[in-house]
């Protein structure tokens, strides 16, 4: 039962995700002034919106973590199995919105009328925020990686919940400080929104499929290092023991 | 096709195209990480200390 499921799971995804690249390739009109090169948008945005859930996921597993590790240490566990699981998936959608962003912007911003001599990267505060977390993050996960010793759970516990600030700050910085990056698409004013109903459905579309996508990966992180707590734990038992 | 348009098609087959590398690569090394940790577990209950 547990195997259909999965599976049922995976397949409902892999349709989603053929759906969502279908309605962003040949559904979505063109838009006005963009014209091919705005479709990256239709992945940009959503596996920004995805990181920013994965790293609120992982923050609740850190604060869970330090909560309850001494009284209830199997929980607190789990819950920074959920914390690693949702940092390591957010750094992946969060590399995506690093790389694809510059190759959107390169084509569009200061294009003018001299269109391929666009910019990779500006200090723009939405695209220097956005470096800032993905360092943040990736610290987190090289603390995960090699640091050793008891506490290693408890301070990148505490890194977490001060690398997680930066997301409310990525978040409004196009909101608070005017930069290049285009504004907000939803929660930014009478202008912000898509205008487009055939673009709004396969926006949607594609923050389903993203979002499958990547519950998909957090619930095999999360697995895969549950069964290393697992088998660590084992160890020192037969350690004790010997 | 002018220049502008067969650029902004290279550009925006690179985004799709180096997003699903990310993606599927990442899923490829979970399932590596996965499998070694099967493998390793089976050795430990086999051969405990």
């Amino acid at each position: 039962m547990k195997k259909f499921a999965i599976g049922l799971y995976v397949a409902i995804t892999a349709v989603l995700m053929a759906w969502g690249f279908y309605q962003a390739i040949y559904v979505a009109p063109d838009e006005q002034t963009m014209h091919e090169v705005q479709r990256i948008f239709y992945y940009h945005v959503p596996s920004a919106m995805i990181a920013f859930l994965f790293f609120a996921i992982s923050l609740a597993g850190s604060i869970c973590f330090l909560a309850l590790r001494r009284s209830h240490p199997e929980r607190a566990q789990a819950s920074d199995a959920w914390a690693l699981a949702g940092a390591e998936v957010g750094v992946v959608f969060c590399t995506v919105v690093l790389i694809t962003g510059p190759l959107w912007g390169h084509r569009v911003w200061w294009g003018g009328g001299d269109w391929g001599h666009g910019t990779w990267w500006t200090w723009d505060p939405r695209l220097t925020t956005t470096l800032v977390l993905w360092l943040i993050y990736v610290s987190y996960l090289l603390l995960r990686r090699f640091a050793a010793g008891p506490q290693v759970q408890a301070l990148a516990a505490v890194l977490n919940i001060f690398g997680a600030l930066d997301v409310p700050i990525v978040y409004m910085s196009n909101r608070w400080w005017r930069g290049a990056h285009p504004g907000p698409v939803f929660g930014g004013g009478p202008d912000s929104g898509i205008h487009d109903p055939a673009m709004m459905h396969a926006f949607c579309w594609n923050i389903a499929a993203w979002l499958a996508w990547g519950l998909l990966l957090l619930a095999l992180r999360y697995h895969i290092e549950r069964q290393q707590q697992s088998f660590a734990a084992q160890q020192a038992q037969e350690a004790i023991e010997a | 096709m002018d220049t502008k348009a067969i650029l902004d098609h290279q550009f925006t087959v690179a985004a799709y195209a180096i997003t699903w590398v990310i993606q599927l690569g990442y899923l490829a090394w979970l399932g590596l990480r996965w499998r070694a940790q099967k493998s390793k577990a089976a050795r430990s209950a086999r051969n405990p200390r």
